[in-house]
């Protein structure tokens, strides 16, 4: 298991209803953690459409994560 | 002879105009101010002008000088009279010497206004009833009265004449942006040279028109076909509530207008589509994408990279939004880098669905406002692409590298075929042939510049670029027309400008007049 933290912009922070969170996951890759975090607040978002971001760098979603990692999930953003 | 003199001895406007004599000049204009009989509702017998000579001459040269120099005329005179003068005698003398007569006209009227405005003069005024009283604008600013009308380009006093507006003599003050050491005069005539297309003139669009146009970019496009809601004002305080229900590229282009009048102001109050979008960007420097919906941006985002232009996009959402800018270098990445599965709209909300705090638009724009005047400014030597996000509630700031995606083919987005465009240049052997194709040919060349044309080798129709882009001539905005100038390419720089108008049958000489005469 590892800790990561885990912060939320634009539409996943208003589904998650929290803009940071620390977890303990046994995830192997960015994607993986999305598709548990995903399950755990009804994202309803497909991966494919967000992008990633580990320690503050974008990220394939096939990043593997190590403990302490910081990752942002971006979700693109279109007001005006 | 004297550009600007006075004189206490009646005028003879033939002496004067001797003195304007050109073998270069095709037309001469005057205006002659003359003493009417009423001022007000009184009677006017007679009247006295008195001026303050040594700071009056100063002034009236430096009006002529201007004059000469914006309009490019030959030579150009004024004379006042001073003293007693009778009704019907002759007040002011303005004339004007040059090669053509729209620029003749121009000048004279710039001078006459100028004057009127700028050159202390005070005029007695003595009334049939025995009465007098001294006249001069200052009254008028004193009084409060009306301002210029909305839109209108002069004003008339209760007292029966009319004033030029004051605001076409406005020098608009830089100093404060050319004092920056990065600026300076060099950089402020960057950007009074440059031209901005901005798409969407709501939330983001405002802060980024207002600080453009205050800044003096020279040329804005406002692409909007939205009208002003009573919901927007929240967020886009350059209109008011009388323009609820308005075009919002009229009312933003007509707010723009009275903050700067430098400023070439377009307005297209309708959506950039993929018919419209290649031929607004082709003829703009940059563009900043201020739209609110997907579809819009990657339209844009497909559009700057064929046309390899620079662009400035953003994007709000409650309280955060993200900037990101585009330059057409290889390395650089596209919006579609980015987000290579092009999002739909509708499902991560815009700002009618998930709401958002008026100054958060207003602070993403005014990023993007400087974004753009750093590129058109030439600071963003060893920038970085990045994706910025800004949380205007945590105030955090995150910048992230973004990289080319291998796999988003910039070639082939540059290669899409832009639709319902016509060629914009044409070829022709002679200039007779070209005479024949049936498209008006209009010279766009300079005055200088047309003294050496070999006789039989001329076009009658002249609308010197500098003219153009300056505004004092427009464009007409139906015809078809091969614009010409020496090398073809400033023909096709308004060639672009006028198919991003709306013309459709408007060409560019290729190769200009160098390319027929070899």
């Amino acid at each position: 298991m590892n800790q990561i933290e885990i912060q939320y912009f634009a539409v996943l922070r208003e589904r998650a209803g929290l803009s940071r969170e620390t977890v303990q996951t046994a995830a192997a890759t960015a994607a993986d953690l999305y598709d548990e975090l995903s399950r755990r607040h009804a994202f309803g978002l497909p991966r494919g459409m967000l992008r990633v971001a580990v320690n503050d760098e974008f990220a394939d979603w096939s990043h593997p994560l190590t403990a302490g990692d910081r990752v942002v999930f971006i979700p693109p953003v279109a007001g005006g | 002879m004297q550009a600007f003199s006075f004189s206490s001895t009646p005028l003879d406007p033939e002496h004067c105009r001797a003195g304007l004599a050109d073998a270069g000049a095709g037309g001469y204009a005057s205006f002659e101010g003359w003493v009417r009989d009423h001022n007000e509702g009184r009677t006017v017998e007679r009247l006295e002008y008195e001026a303050f000579e040594a700071l009056a001459v100063k002034e009236g040269e430096r009006i002529v000088a201007e004059a000469v120099a914006r309009f490019g005329v030959k030579h150009a005179a004024c004379v006042h009279r001073v003293g007693p003068l009778g009704i019907g005698e002759l007040a002011v003398w303005v004339g004007v010497s040059s090669a053509h007569r729209g620029e003749a006209f121009a000048a004279c009227r710039y001078i006459i206004d100028g004057v009127k405005h700028r050159v202390p003069i005070w005029k007695k005024e003595h009334y049939t009833d025995g009465d007098s009283g001294w006249v001069n604008c200052e009254r008028c600013a004193a009084a409060g009265q009306t301002g210029p009308a909305p839109g209108g380009s002069g004003h008339q006093h209760e007292h029966g004449h009319d004033h030029p507006d004051p605001a076409p003599l406005f020098r608009h003050d830089y100093s404060r942006q050319t004092a920056l050491p990065e600026v300076g005069p060099a950089g402020q005539a960057r950007l009074a040279a440059a031209s901005v297309l901005v798409i969407g003139a709501g939330g983001l669009g405002v802060p980024v028109l207002q600080y453009l146009a205050a800044a003096g970019v020279g040329r804005l496009t406002i692409v909007d076909g939205d009208r002003v809601e009573a919901s927007n004002l929240h967020r886009q305080p350059l209109y008011g509530v009388a323009d609820v229900g308005r075009t919002k590229a009229v009312a933003a282009a007509e707010r723009l207008r009275e903050l700067n009048r430098d400023v070439e102001l377009r307005a297209v109050d309708s959506h950039a589509t993929p018919e419209n979008i290649d031929a607004l960007v082709a003829g703009h420097d940059m563009v900043v994408e201020c739209t609110d919906n997907f579809r819009a941006k990657f339209l844009v985002n497909d559009a700057v990279v064929r046309a390899q232009k620079p662009a400035v996009f953003a994007s709000v959402h409650q309280y955060e939004g993200h900037l990101q800018a585009y330059r057409p270098l290889p390395h650089w990445p596209c919006m579609r880098c980015l987000w290579p599965a092009a999002p739909r709209d509708g499902l991560v909300g815009n700002c009618a669905e998930a709401g958002v705090l008026g100054p958060v638009p207003g602070a993403l724009g005014a990023m993007q406002a400087v974004q753009a005047l750093k590129r058109l400014l030439g600071l963003d030597a060893g920038e970085t692409p990045a994706l910025v996000m800004v949380d205007l509630l945590s105030l955090q700031t995150r910048r992230l590298e973004a990289r080319r995606d291998a796999a988003c083919d910039h070639e082939r987005i540059g290669a899409a075929e832009p639709q319902g465009a016509a060629p914009l240049e044409l070829s022709f052997a002679t200039l007779a042939e070209a005479f024949e194709s049936g498209l008006e040919l209009v010279d766009i060349r300079e005055t200088w510049e047309r003294m050496h044309d070999p006789p039989g080798l001329q076009i009658p129709t002249h609308l010197p670029l500098s003219a153009l882009v300056n505004g004092y001539v427009e464009f007409p905005t139906e015809g078809r027309y091969l614009i010409v100038c020496a090398h073809g390419v400033r023909s096709l720089s308004v060639t672009e400008q006028l198919r991003a108008q709306g013309l459709t049958e408007v060409y560019s000489l290729k190769g200009g007049l160098a390319a027929l005469r070899s």
